[in-house]
Protein backbone atom coordinates (compact mmCIF):
# COMPACT_ATOMS: atom_id res chain seq x y z
CA UNK A 1 0.00 0.00 0.00
CA UNK A 2 1.62 3.30 -1.14
CA UNK A 3 1.32 6.89 1.34
CA UNK A 4 -1.42 7.71 -1.72
CA UNK A 5 -3.57 4.91 -0.89
CA UNK A 6 -2.87 5.18 3.11
CA UNK A 7 -4.01 8.60 2.96
CA UNK A 8 -7.13 7.85 1.00
CA UNK A 9 -7.79 4.90 3.39
CA UNK A 10 -7.75 7.43 6.77
CA UNK A 11 -9.25 9.72 5.35
CA UNK A 12 -12.20 7.36 4.44
CA UNK A 13 -12.57 5.93 7.47
CA UNK A 14 -12.74 9.74 9.59
CA UNK A 15 -15.27 10.87 7.07
CA UNK A 16 -17.06 7.38 7.98
CA UNK A 17 -16.65 8.06 11.86
CA UNK A 18 -17.69 11.89 11.28
CA UNK A 19 -20.54 10.60 9.44
CA UNK A 20 -21.68 7.97 11.52
CA UNK A 21 -24.82 8.00 13.56
CA UNK A 22 -26.60 4.91 14.64
CA UNK A 23 -29.06 3.91 12.25
CA UNK A 24 -32.72 4.68 13.68
CA UNK A 25 -35.37 2.35 13.47
CA UNK A 26 -39.29 3.67 13.43
CA UNK A 27 -42.19 1.39 14.54
CA UNK A 28 -45.22 2.45 12.72
CA UNK A 29 -48.29 1.18 15.15
CA UNK A 30 -51.03 0.75 12.57
CA UNK A 31 -54.60 0.15 14.02
CA UNK A 32 -57.75 1.14 15.81
CA UNK A 33 -58.48 3.19 18.74
CA UNK A 34 -57.37 0.33 20.97
CA UNK A 35 -54.18 1.70 20.17
CA UNK A 36 -54.47 5.35 19.75
CA UNK A 37 -52.78 8.33 21.17
CA UNK A 38 -55.62 10.22 22.73
CA UNK A 39 -56.45 13.73 23.00
CA UNK A 40 -56.14 15.40 26.31
CA UNK A 41 -60.10 15.68 26.56
CA UNK A 42 -60.24 12.30 26.03
CA UNK A 43 -57.98 11.33 28.86
CA UNK A 44 -57.83 9.07 30.65
CA UNK A 45 -59.32 6.89 28.13
CA UNK A 46 -55.41 4.99 27.32
CA UNK A 47 -54.64 3.36 23.78
CA UNK A 48 -51.92 0.85 24.45
CA UNK A 49 -49.48 2.41 22.43
CA UNK A 50 -49.35 5.42 24.79
CA UNK A 51 -47.49 3.58 26.94
CA UNK A 52 -45.70 2.04 24.28
CA UNK A 53 -43.74 5.21 23.50
CA UNK A 54 -41.77 4.80 27.04
CA UNK A 55 -40.25 0.81 26.20
CA UNK A 56 -37.01 1.61 23.89
CA UNK A 57 -33.64 3.42 23.66
CA UNK A 58 -33.28 6.72 21.46
CA UNK A 59 -32.58 4.74 18.59
CA UNK A 60 -35.89 3.83 18.20
CA UNK A 61 -39.10 5.94 17.39
CA UNK A 62 -42.26 4.94 17.84
CA UNK A 63 -44.86 6.52 15.55
CA UNK A 64 -48.00 5.66 16.33
CA UNK A 65 -50.66 6.42 13.55
CA UNK A 66 -53.28 4.25 14.92
CA UNK A 67 -56.99 6.14 14.85
CA UNK A 68 -59.94 5.69 16.53
CA UNK A 69 -62.56 3.86 14.54
CA UNK A 70 -60.67 2.63 11.72
CA UNK A 71 -60.91 -0.52 9.73
CA UNK A 72 -57.95 -1.92 8.08
CA UNK A 73 -60.28 -0.88 4.40
CA UNK A 74 -61.01 2.95 6.12
CA UNK A 75 -57.35 2.88 7.33
CA UNK A 76 -56.00 2.41 3.53
CA UNK A 77 -59.03 4.11 1.73
CA UNK A 78 -57.72 7.22 3.85
CA UNK A 79 -54.77 6.83 2.17
CA UNK A 80 -53.19 6.92 5.69
CA UNK A 81 -51.53 3.39 5.01
CA UNK A 82 -49.98 4.85 1.85
CA UNK A 83 -48.46 7.76 3.68
CA UNK A 84 -46.26 5.21 5.93
CA UNK A 85 -45.14 3.41 3.30
CA UNK A 86 -43.82 6.71 1.44
CA UNK A 87 -41.64 7.11 4.63
CA UNK A 88 -40.97 3.29 5.30
CA UNK A 89 -37.53 2.58 5.32
CA UNK A 90 -35.66 -1.08 6.07
CA UNK A 91 -35.28 -2.59 9.11
CA UNK A 92 -38.76 -0.58 10.22
CA UNK A 93 -41.48 -2.41 12.12
CA UNK A 94 -45.02 -2.33 11.37
CA UNK A 95 -47.26 -3.63 14.17
CA UNK A 96 -50.89 -4.36 12.95
CA UNK A 97 -53.61 -4.61 15.07
CA UNK A 98 -57.33 -4.36 13.40
CA UNK A 99 -60.32 -5.96 13.84
CA UNK A 100 -62.92 -4.35 16.09
CA UNK A 101 -64.15 -2.06 13.69
CA UNK A 102 -63.82 -4.38 10.72
CA UNK A 103 -65.78 -7.17 12.29
CA UNK A 104 -68.99 -5.28 12.98
CA UNK A 105 -71.23 -5.65 10.08
CA UNK A 106 -73.64 -2.45 11.56
CA UNK A 107 -70.48 -0.41 11.45
CA UNK A 108 -69.84 1.72 8.40
CA UNK A 109 -66.03 0.76 8.65
CA UNK A 110 -67.19 -3.16 8.34
CA UNK A 111 -64.89 -5.29 6.23
CA UNK A 112 -66.00 -9.02 5.03
CA UNK A 113 -63.65 -11.66 6.44
CA UNK A 114 -62.24 -12.16 2.67
CA UNK A 115 -61.27 -8.31 2.22
CA UNK A 116 -60.01 -7.77 5.93
CA UNK A 117 -57.62 -11.02 4.80
CA UNK A 118 -56.34 -9.15 1.76
CA UNK A 119 -56.24 -6.11 3.34
CA UNK A 120 -53.69 -7.63 6.18
CA UNK A 121 -51.92 -9.65 3.18
CA UNK A 122 -51.35 -5.51 1.46
CA UNK A 123 -50.14 -4.60 4.81
CA UNK A 124 -48.14 -7.53 4.88
CA UNK A 125 -46.66 -7.64 1.42
CA UNK A 126 -45.65 -4.14 1.15
CA UNK A 127 -44.24 -3.87 4.52
CA UNK A 128 -41.59 -6.53 3.31
CA UNK A 129 -41.28 -4.87 -0.07
CA UNK A 130 -39.93 -2.08 1.93
CA UNK A 131 -37.24 -4.19 3.92
CA UNK A 132 -39.60 -3.46 7.18
CA UNK A 133 -40.64 -6.01 9.07
CA UNK A 134 -44.49 -6.57 9.68
CA UNK A 135 -45.95 -7.94 12.89
CA UNK A 136 -49.62 -8.80 13.20
CA UNK A 137 -51.52 -9.05 16.54
CA UNK A 138 -54.15 -10.45 16.91
CA UNK A 139 -57.34 -7.74 18.20
CA UNK A 140 -57.25 -7.26 22.05
CA UNK A 141 -60.09 -8.80 24.17
CA UNK A 142 -62.70 -6.26 25.38
CA UNK A 143 -64.38 -7.05 28.86
CA UNK A 144 -66.96 -9.64 28.53
CA UNK A 145 -67.49 -12.43 31.10
CA UNK A 146 -70.22 -14.97 31.10
CA UNK A 147 -72.65 -15.64 33.87
CA UNK A 148 -70.02 -18.38 35.79
CA UNK A 149 -67.21 -15.60 36.00
CA UNK A 150 -65.22 -16.75 32.54
CA UNK A 151 -63.91 -14.41 29.85
CA UNK A 152 -66.00 -14.60 26.70
CA UNK A 153 -63.64 -14.99 23.17
CA UNK A 154 -64.73 -11.02 21.51
CA UNK A 155 -62.97 -11.34 18.46
CA UNK A 156 -63.22 -15.57 17.24
CA UNK A 157 -63.65 -14.79 13.40
CA UNK A 158 -61.44 -11.86 12.70
CA UNK A 159 -58.77 -12.94 15.33
CA UNK A 160 -58.81 -16.55 13.70
CA UNK A 161 -58.41 -14.42 10.43
CA UNK A 162 -55.05 -12.45 11.71
CA UNK A 163 -53.61 -15.77 13.06
CA UNK A 164 -54.27 -17.54 9.53
CA UNK A 165 -52.48 -15.17 7.77
CA UNK A 166 -49.20 -15.08 10.23
CA UNK A 167 -49.24 -18.57 9.55
CA UNK A 168 -49.62 -18.48 6.13
CA UNK A 169 -47.08 -15.78 5.36
CA UNK A 170 -44.60 -16.34 8.04
CA UNK A 171 -45.18 -12.93 9.98
CA UNK A 172 -44.33 -12.79 13.55
CA UNK A 173 -47.08 -13.13 15.75
CA UNK A 174 -48.62 -11.66 18.71
CA UNK A 175 -51.66 -13.08 19.67
CA UNK A 176 -52.96 -10.17 21.76
CA UNK A 177 -56.58 -11.57 21.68
CA UNK A 178 -55.62 -14.76 23.34
CA UNK A 179 -53.52 -13.27 25.93
CA UNK A 180 -55.36 -9.94 27.27
CA UNK A 181 -57.92 -12.88 27.67
CA UNK A 182 -55.93 -13.92 30.16
CA UNK A 183 -54.90 -10.91 31.71
CA UNK A 184 -58.74 -10.29 31.73
CA UNK A 185 -59.37 -13.59 33.86
CA UNK A 186 -56.68 -13.05 35.90
CA UNK A 187 -58.02 -9.76 37.01
CA UNK A 188 -61.36 -11.30 37.50
CA UNK A 189 -65.04 -10.24 36.02
CA UNK A 190 -64.89 -7.07 38.60
CA UNK A 191 -61.76 -5.96 38.96
CA UNK A 192 -61.08 -6.32 35.64
CA UNK A 193 -63.01 -3.27 35.27
CA UNK A 194 -60.01 -1.18 36.55
CA UNK A 195 -57.86 -1.88 33.45
CA UNK A 196 -60.26 -0.15 31.29
CA UNK A 197 -61.81 3.64 31.31
CA UNK A 198 -64.51 2.77 33.84
CA UNK A 199 -65.40 6.29 35.49
CA UNK A 200 -68.06 7.02 38.05
CA UNK A 201 -70.37 9.81 37.68
CA UNK A 202 -68.73 13.16 39.34
CA UNK A 203 -65.64 11.18 39.36
CA UNK A 204 -63.58 12.67 36.05
CA UNK A 205 -64.22 16.09 34.93
CA UNK A 206 -63.34 15.01 31.25
CA UNK A 207 -66.55 12.51 31.65
CA UNK A 208 -69.06 14.28 34.15
CA UNK A 209 -71.31 11.53 33.68
CA UNK A 210 -69.49 8.68 34.42
CA UNK A 211 -68.59 6.26 31.73
CA UNK A 212 -68.45 2.15 31.61
CA UNK A 213 -66.61 1.19 28.36
CA UNK A 214 -65.19 -2.34 28.11
CA UNK A 215 -63.25 -1.50 24.98
CA UNK A 216 -61.15 1.41 25.88
CA UNK A 217 -58.47 1.03 28.49
CA UNK A 218 -57.22 3.14 31.48
CA UNK A 219 -53.76 4.02 31.78
CA UNK A 220 -53.63 1.02 33.73
CA UNK A 221 -54.76 -1.30 31.30
CA UNK A 222 -52.97 0.05 28.66
CA UNK A 223 -49.54 -0.45 30.22
CA UNK A 224 -50.63 -3.94 30.88
CA UNK A 225 -51.55 -4.82 27.31
CA UNK A 226 -48.28 -2.87 26.22
CA UNK A 227 -46.13 -4.54 28.62
CA UNK A 228 -47.89 -8.06 26.72
CA UNK A 229 -46.92 -6.90 23.32
CA UNK A 230 -43.13 -5.82 24.84
CA UNK A 231 -42.70 -9.53 26.10
CA UNK A 232 -43.89 -10.86 23.16
CA UNK A 233 -41.43 -8.64 20.87
CA UNK A 234 -39.04 -10.24 23.16
CA UNK A 235 -40.21 -13.93 22.88
CA UNK A 236 -40.27 -13.99 19.38
CA UNK A 237 -36.23 -12.76 19.02
CA UNK A 238 -37.29 -9.84 16.56
CA UNK A 239 -34.07 -7.82 16.46
CA UNK A 240 -36.26 -4.93 18.14
CA UNK A 241 -36.02 -6.17 21.53
CA UNK A 242 -32.02 -5.58 21.30
CA UNK A 243 -33.24 -1.65 21.67
CA UNK A 244 -35.71 -2.39 24.60
CA UNK A 245 -33.82 0.29 27.61
CA UNK A 246 -31.72 -0.68 29.96
CA UNK A 247 -32.45 0.79 33.02
CA UNK A 248 -29.12 3.10 33.79
CA UNK A 249 -30.09 2.65 37.66
CA UNK A 250 -32.41 0.52 39.94
CA UNK A 251 -34.86 2.67 41.31
CA UNK A 252 -35.46 0.49 44.40
CA UNK A 253 -37.82 1.21 47.07
CA UNK B 1 -69.77 43.09 24.45
CA UNK B 2 -68.83 46.50 23.05
CA UNK B 3 -65.52 46.60 21.00
CA UNK B 4 -67.48 43.49 19.47
CA UNK B 5 -70.19 44.93 18.13
CA UNK B 6 -67.81 47.75 16.55
CA UNK B 7 -66.55 45.15 14.53
CA UNK B 8 -67.29 45.98 10.97
CA UNK B 9 -68.75 43.04 8.85
CA UNK B 10 -66.48 41.32 6.40
CA UNK B 11 -64.60 42.83 3.72
CA UNK B 12 -64.15 40.30 1.13
CA UNK B 13 -60.35 41.66 -0.02
CA UNK B 14 -59.29 39.22 -2.65
CA UNK B 15 -55.80 40.61 -2.71
CA UNK B 16 -55.24 40.25 1.55
CA UNK B 17 -52.39 43.13 0.90
CA UNK B 18 -50.27 41.35 3.97
CA UNK B 19 -49.47 38.01 5.02
CA UNK B 20 -51.10 38.45 8.36
CA UNK B 21 -54.17 39.67 7.56
CA UNK B 22 -54.38 36.64 4.92
CA UNK B 23 -55.99 34.23 7.06
CA UNK B 24 -58.94 36.45 8.29
CA UNK B 25 -59.66 37.64 4.69
CA UNK B 26 -59.59 33.59 3.36
CA UNK B 27 -62.03 32.92 6.36
CA UNK B 28 -64.30 35.93 6.09
CA UNK B 29 -64.54 35.08 2.64
CA UNK B 30 -65.59 31.36 3.46
CA UNK B 31 -69.21 32.02 4.05
CA UNK B 32 -71.12 34.80 5.04
CA UNK B 33 -72.87 33.91 8.63
CA UNK B 34 -69.36 31.76 10.05
CA UNK B 35 -67.14 33.91 7.84
CA UNK B 36 -68.53 37.24 10.15
CA UNK B 37 -68.26 35.37 13.18
CA UNK B 38 -64.50 34.19 12.75
CA UNK B 39 -63.47 37.12 10.59
CA UNK B 40 -64.94 39.10 13.48
CA UNK B 41 -63.01 37.11 16.26
CA UNK B 42 -59.85 37.03 13.98
CA UNK B 43 -59.84 40.65 13.67
CA UNK B 44 -60.07 40.85 17.66
CA UNK B 45 -57.38 38.82 17.90
CA UNK B 46 -55.05 41.24 16.56
CA UNK B 47 -56.99 43.95 18.86
CA UNK B 48 -57.18 42.37 22.28
CA UNK B 49 -54.14 42.07 24.18
CA UNK B 50 -54.21 37.88 24.89
CA UNK B 51 -56.08 37.09 27.79
CA UNK B 52 -54.65 37.38 31.18
CA UNK B 53 -54.17 33.51 31.99
CA UNK B 54 -54.18 32.00 35.72
CA UNK B 55 -50.89 30.23 36.72
CA UNK B 56 -51.13 27.44 39.52
CA UNK B 57 -48.36 26.94 41.21
CA UNK B 58 -47.36 23.59 42.76
CA UNK B 59 -45.21 23.29 45.43
CA UNK B 60 -44.58 19.74 47.46
CA UNK B 61 -42.71 16.51 47.19
CA UNK B 62 -41.97 13.46 44.87
CA UNK B 63 -45.11 12.46 45.07
CA UNK B 64 -46.95 15.73 43.39
CA UNK B 65 -43.47 16.36 40.72
CA UNK B 66 -42.87 15.80 37.53
CA UNK B 67 -41.00 12.55 36.14
CA UNK B 68 -39.38 12.12 33.32
CA UNK B 69 -40.28 9.51 30.82
CA UNK B 70 -37.60 6.88 31.30
CA UNK B 71 -39.30 6.40 35.18
CA UNK B 72 -42.38 5.50 33.49
CA UNK B 73 -44.42 4.39 35.02
CA UNK B 74 -43.48 6.79 38.01
CA UNK B 75 -46.25 9.59 38.25
CA UNK B 76 -46.59 12.62 40.43
CA UNK B 77 -50.43 13.47 40.95
CA UNK B 78 -49.19 17.07 39.11
CA UNK B 79 -48.76 15.05 36.21
CA UNK B 80 -53.04 14.44 35.38
CA UNK B 81 -53.75 17.24 37.35
CA UNK B 82 -52.41 19.81 34.83
CA UNK B 83 -54.24 17.74 31.98
CA UNK B 84 -58.02 18.93 33.48
CA UNK B 85 -58.03 22.97 33.18
CA UNK B 86 -58.80 25.07 30.30
CA UNK B 87 -56.26 27.09 28.31
CA UNK B 88 -56.90 30.01 30.70
CA UNK B 89 -54.71 28.19 33.59
CA UNK B 90 -50.81 27.70 33.53
CA UNK B 91 -49.93 24.86 35.98
CA UNK B 92 -46.04 25.31 37.16
CA UNK B 93 -45.29 22.48 39.19
CA UNK B 94 -42.58 23.53 41.24
CA UNK B 95 -42.62 20.11 43.39
CA UNK B 96 -39.40 18.29 44.11
CA UNK B 97 -38.57 14.87 44.88
CA UNK B 98 -36.76 14.53 48.62
CA UNK B 99 -38.04 17.87 49.53
CA UNK B 100 -39.63 19.12 52.78
CA UNK B 101 -40.64 22.27 53.46
CA UNK B 102 -37.47 23.30 54.96
CA UNK B 103 -35.19 22.04 52.55
CA UNK B 104 -37.38 23.94 49.96
CA UNK B 105 -37.30 26.85 51.65
CA UNK B 106 -33.35 26.46 51.95
CA UNK B 107 -32.45 25.69 48.49
CA UNK B 108 -34.27 28.81 47.40
CA UNK B 109 -37.06 27.05 45.76
CA UNK B 110 -39.64 28.71 47.48
CA UNK B 111 -38.47 32.60 47.08
CA UNK B 112 -37.72 32.29 43.45
CA UNK B 113 -42.21 31.08 42.88
CA UNK B 114 -42.45 34.22 45.20
CA UNK B 115 -40.40 36.32 42.76
CA UNK B 116 -42.84 34.90 40.10
CA UNK B 117 -46.21 35.17 41.97
CA UNK B 118 -48.84 37.45 40.28
CA UNK B 119 -52.34 38.69 41.55
CA UNK B 120 -54.88 36.25 41.46
CA UNK B 121 -52.17 32.81 40.86
CA UNK B 122 -52.95 29.61 43.07
CA UNK B 123 -50.00 28.01 45.35
CA UNK B 124 -51.19 24.26 45.92
CA UNK B 125 -49.00 22.88 48.95
CA UNK B 126 -48.32 19.75 49.87
CA UNK B 127 -45.65 18.54 52.40
CA UNK B 128 -45.34 16.50 55.20
CA UNK B 129 -43.60 12.49 53.88
CA UNK B 130 -40.09 14.16 54.07
CA UNK B 131 -40.87 16.87 56.52
CA UNK B 132 -42.07 13.70 59.21
CA UNK B 133 -39.24 11.46 57.96
CA UNK B 134 -36.97 11.04 61.27
CA UNK B 135 -35.04 8.64 59.65
CA UNK B 136 -33.56 11.22 57.29
CA UNK B 137 -31.98 13.95 59.23
CA UNK B 138 -31.52 15.87 55.79
CA UNK B 139 -35.15 16.07 55.61
CA UNK B 140 -36.70 16.00 58.74
CA UNK B 141 -38.48 19.21 59.97
CA UNK B 142 -40.09 19.16 63.62
CA UNK B 143 -43.65 20.23 63.99
CA UNK B 144 -42.90 23.42 64.90
CA UNK B 145 -40.89 24.39 62.11
CA UNK B 146 -43.32 22.46 60.11
CA UNK B 147 -46.27 24.73 60.86
CA UNK B 148 -44.25 27.93 60.54
CA UNK B 149 -43.05 27.21 56.83
CA UNK B 150 -46.59 26.53 56.04
CA UNK B 151 -47.10 29.62 57.68
CA UNK B 152 -44.74 31.71 55.61
CA UNK B 153 -45.92 29.90 52.06
CA UNK B 154 -49.56 31.26 53.11
CA UNK B 155 -48.26 35.06 53.89
CA UNK B 156 -45.96 35.24 51.24
CA UNK B 157 -48.68 34.17 48.74
CA UNK B 158 -51.04 36.53 50.33
CA UNK B 159 -48.68 38.89 50.26
CA UNK B 160 -48.53 38.90 46.87
CA UNK B 161 -52.27 38.68 46.24
CA UNK B 162 -51.75 35.01 44.89
CA UNK B 163 -54.31 32.40 46.41
CA UNK B 164 -52.71 29.67 48.96
CA UNK B 165 -54.65 26.41 49.14
CA UNK B 166 -53.06 24.03 51.76
CA UNK B 167 -53.50 20.32 51.14
CA UNK B 168 -52.46 17.20 53.39
CA UNK B 169 -50.24 14.87 52.61
CA UNK B 170 -51.30 12.27 50.57
CA UNK B 171 -51.78 8.74 51.99
CA UNK B 172 -48.74 5.89 51.95
CA UNK B 173 -50.36 2.27 51.26
CA UNK B 174 -50.70 0.19 54.95
CA UNK B 175 -53.24 -1.73 55.88
CA UNK B 176 -53.56 -3.83 58.80
CA UNK B 177 -53.77 -7.87 59.28
CA UNK B 178 -57.36 -6.99 59.34
CA UNK B 179 -57.48 -4.76 56.18
CA UNK B 180 -57.87 -1.38 57.65
CA UNK B 181 -56.16 1.22 55.51
CA UNK B 182 -54.20 3.00 58.34
CA UNK B 183 -53.78 6.52 58.57
CA UNK B 184 -50.01 7.23 58.22
CA UNK B 185 -49.44 10.98 58.11
CA UNK B 186 -51.24 11.23 61.79
CA UNK B 187 -49.03 14.14 62.91
CA UNK B 188 -48.32 16.19 60.09
CA UNK B 189 -51.78 16.44 58.26
CA UNK B 190 -53.06 17.27 61.89
CA UNK B 191 -50.40 20.31 61.52
CA UNK B 192 -51.78 21.30 57.80
CA UNK B 193 -55.19 21.12 59.59
CA UNK B 194 -54.84 23.58 62.30
CA UNK B 195 -53.07 26.09 59.68
CA UNK B 196 -55.61 26.03 57.22
CA UNK B 197 -58.03 26.63 60.09
CA UNK B 198 -56.26 29.27 62.19
CA UNK B 199 -55.88 31.42 58.96
CA UNK B 200 -58.88 30.36 56.92
CA UNK B 201 -56.88 28.71 54.16
CA UNK B 202 -58.66 27.56 51.98
CA UNK B 203 -58.02 22.84 52.62
CA UNK B 204 -57.89 20.14 50.56
CA UNK B 205 -57.77 16.55 53.02
CA UNK B 206 -56.18 14.77 51.00
CA UNK B 207 -54.74 12.86 53.47
CA UNK B 208 -58.66 11.24 54.37
CA UNK B 209 -59.89 11.59 50.88
CA UNK B 210 -57.15 8.78 49.66
CA UNK B 211 -57.21 7.28 52.84
CA UNK B 212 -60.84 6.71 51.27
CA UNK B 213 -59.74 5.82 47.59
CA UNK B 214 -57.74 3.10 49.15
CA UNK B 215 -60.28 1.32 51.71
CA UNK B 216 -62.40 1.94 48.11
CA UNK B 217 -59.30 -0.67 46.10
CA UNK B 218 -58.50 -2.87 49.58
CA UNK B 219 -55.25 -4.16 50.90
CA UNK B 220 -54.62 -6.02 47.55
CA UNK B 221 -56.25 -3.86 44.69
CA UNK B 222 -54.79 -0.52 46.14
CA UNK B 223 -51.37 -2.10 44.68
CA UNK B 224 -52.55 -1.08 41.23
CA UNK B 225 -52.62 2.55 42.20
CA UNK B 226 -49.07 2.62 43.29
CA UNK B 227 -45.78 2.58 41.37
CA UNK B 228 -45.37 -1.57 41.82
CA UNK B 229 -44.46 -3.92 39.04
CA UNK B 230 -43.21 -7.64 38.59
CA UNK B 231 -39.44 -8.36 37.74
CA UNK B 232 -38.75 -7.96 33.91
CA UNK B 233 -42.18 -5.82 33.13
CA UNK B 234 -41.13 -2.29 32.65
CA UNK B 235 -37.86 -1.68 31.08
CA UNK B 236 -36.78 1.10 33.57
CA UNK B 237 -37.31 -1.23 36.75
CA UNK B 238 -35.62 -4.64 35.63
CA UNK B 239 -35.87 -6.04 38.99
CA UNK B 240 -39.12 -4.78 39.69
CA UNK B 241 -40.71 -2.10 42.04
CA UNK B 242 -42.49 -2.83 44.89
CA UNK B 243 -43.24 1.20 46.44
CA UNK B 244 -46.25 1.86 48.51
CA UNK B 245 -45.88 5.89 48.38
CA UNK B 246 -45.17 6.57 44.58
CA UNK B 247 -47.83 6.54 42.36
CA UNK B 248 -48.48 4.69 38.85
CA UNK B 249 -50.22 6.69 35.85
CA UNK B 250 -53.40 5.39 36.75
CA UNK B 251 -52.70 6.30 40.80
CA UNK B 252 -51.90 9.55 40.39
CA UNK B 253 -54.92 10.28 38.22
CA UNK B 254 -56.85 9.27 41.41
CA UNK B 255 -55.34 11.59 42.72
CA UNK B 256 -55.70 13.86 40.90
CA UNK B 257 -59.84 13.99 40.98
CA UNK B 258 -59.94 13.99 44.15
CA UNK B 259 -57.80 17.23 44.22
CA UNK B 260 -60.23 18.65 41.12
CA UNK B 261 -63.23 17.52 43.21
CA UNK B 262 -62.11 19.64 46.44
CA UNK B 263 -61.08 22.55 44.59
CA UNK B 264 -64.56 22.63 43.20
CA UNK B 265 -66.04 21.88 46.84
CA UNK B 266 -64.22 24.75 48.08
CA UNK B 267 -66.21 27.00 44.91
CA UNK B 268 -62.47 28.43 44.49
CA UNK B 269 -62.28 30.56 41.06
CA UNK B 270 -59.79 28.11 39.78
CA UNK B 271 -62.75 25.73 39.77
CA UNK B 272 -64.60 27.37 36.72
CA UNK B 273 -61.79 26.95 34.51
CA UNK B 274 -61.37 23.20 34.74
CA UNK B 275 -62.21 21.40 31.92
CA UNK B 276 -65.21 19.91 31.82
CA UNK B 277 -66.86 18.09 29.11
CA UNK B 278 -70.16 18.24 27.91
CA UNK B 279 -70.79 15.63 25.32
CA UNK B 280 -70.02 12.28 27.09
CA UNK B 281 -72.43 9.98 27.91
CA UNK B 282 -72.29 7.15 29.88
Amino acid sequence: MDDGMKQMLVFTVLIGCLSWAPPRITVYLVGDSTMADKRVSEYPETGWGMPFHYFFDSSVIVDNRAMNGRSTRTFLEEGRWKAILSGLRAGDYVLIQFGHNDEVPTKKSYTPPDRFVANLEEFVAESRKMGAVPVLITPVARRRFDSTGHIEETHAVYTGLVKEVAARYHVPLVDLDHESQALLQFYGPQPSSYLFNHLSPGENPHYPQGRSDDTHFSELGARKIAEIVLQDIKNLHLGLADHIRVAKQQYKK
Amino acid sequence: MDIFKRIPGPVCNKKPSDGGRRSASIIACSGWRSGWLLGSLAALSFILPPGRKTTVWMIGDSTMCLYDSTRFPLTGWGMPFAEYFDSTVVIKNEAKGGRSTRTFIAENRWQQVVEQLSQGDYVIIQFGHNDEAKNYPDRYTPPDQYRSNLLKFVMDSRQKGALPVLVTPVSRRKFDREGNALETHAVYAGIVREVALQYRVPLVDLDQASLGLLRQYGPEYSKLLFNQLEPGTEPAYPSGVYDNTHFNTYGARHIAELVLSALDSLHLGIADHIARSKSKNL
